[in-house]
């Protein structure tokens, strides 16, 4: 986890360091996503940096809120040691689900044109919150009600090591004006609920269920 | 206002869901063959629908060859998505034992119960649309 925050921190310093015109950019956008029983708004902010002789790259740092729902999802097993391996993954099935996550993240993009650009954006570390829920716990036929929370710390790591609720998106954006754009993503958001207790036992004790949205975006986009 | 208007769209998109006849059960009636006159009736209980579903029938545990299994004789039930046969110690599936898919809407039907499932604790049958997780019906078996 530290080496990771240490490789992004490091990318940004760069940025900022090459950024020595102070040429920069600030970019403020409301989201929605939709996909099969489940949803997102997000609003977020990100300070760019504009990067290269032509300035045509972007890396920018800020924030987002995310909101999600969704119905009659399964969560899997999250830790690393169980989501890598579907034999050891058991499965929360939640009803309905709500998480609210207030995260750092991290912006790279590409200005294709004066019109265009394309982008990639992650949450990186952050903290979530929402009401708890109620739902079943199922490990092969056998099954338990239970109750679960959102994981409240959001954290980026590598491969499912990752921790909380993190929202990304692999974005292009068209500004129909100097300082308005709209932007269509497809959004890959992790969401994750904790458990009352740790309900899985074997191969170890786990109490976080992770669901991995896939939904298709559209946002509105501000030049500040 | 707005969680309002959020819990109503998922009720309704529940409801939907659950009556959606795209990847219903079967309808086409089964009539899985088990003698009951060589087997020994260890408990049973009249099915009934939940809410807006109809289940009717009888449910009975019978020990047959050393093994137990569950049959639904005679059995109906509303049509639904991802239905479910439990074994559970509440009529809501606090702790529950899932013997398979339902197999028909309708028809004699045979469920092979795990020989760990204590079916004293385990006294409720429930057909139960595991994906939206609602019961169309149950029994209490004695």
């Amino acid at each position: 986890m530290r080496a990771n925050v240490t490789v992004i921190l490091s990318i940004l310093c760069i940025g900022a360091a090459m950024a020595q015109e102070e040429n920069t950019t600030n970019y403020g956008s409301l989201t929605g996503a939709y996909g099969e029983r489940e949803g997102s708004a997000s609003v977020e902010f990100f300070h760019n940096w504009k990067l290269g002789k032509s300035r045509k790259f972007l890396i920018g740092i800020g924030g987002r809120f995310t909101s999600y729902f969704g119905s009659d999802h399964y969560f899997s097993s999250a830790p690393a040691s169980l989501a890598s391996d579907d034999t050891k993954s058991d499965s929360l099935l939640l009803p309905s689900s709500n998480i609210f996550a207030l995260n750092a993240a991290i912006n790279l993009a590409y200005r294709i044109t004066d019109k265009f650009d394309v982008g990639f954006d992650i949450d990186a570390i952050g903290l979530s919150f929402g009401g708890k829920q109620d739902g079943f716990y199922l490990n092969g036929n056998m099954g338990q009600a239970t109750m679960a929370s959102p994981t409240s710390f959001n954290v980026l790591l590598i491969g499912n090591n990752d921790r909380g609720t993190l929202n990304s998106e692999f974005y292009i954006r068209y500004f129909f004006k100097e300082n308005l754009g709209i932007k269509v993503a497809y959004q890959y958001l992790f969401t994750e609920y904790t458990t009352d207790t740790a309900v899985q036992q074997v191969p170890e004790a786990n109490d976080r269920f992770r669901h991995k949205a896939q939904m298709v975006s559209l946002g509105i986009t501000k030049v500040f | 206002m707005f969680m309002q208007v959020r819990s109503t769209l998922l009720v309704l998109a529940v409801l939907a869901s659950c009556n959606n006849t795209d990847d219903a059960t079967p309808a086409t009636p089964v009539n899985n063959n088990f003698d009951v006159s060589s087997a020994t009736l260890l408990r049973s209980g009249m099915l009934m629908g939940s809410g807006s579903y109809t289940v009717t029938g009888t449910a009975s545990v019978y020990e047959s060859n050393g093994s137990r299994v569950l049959l639904l004789d005679p059995f109906a039930s509303s049509n639904g998505p991802d239905l479910k046969v439990y074994l559970s110690t509440t009529d809501n599936a606090a702790s529950f034992v899932n013997l398979g898919d339902l197999k028909s809407t309708t028809g004699k039907q045979v469920y092979s119960i795990p020989s760990t499932v204590d079916i004293t604790q385990m006294k409720f049958v429930l057909i139960w649309c595991q994906q939206f997780s609602v019961r169309f019906g149950k029994a209490e078996t004695s």
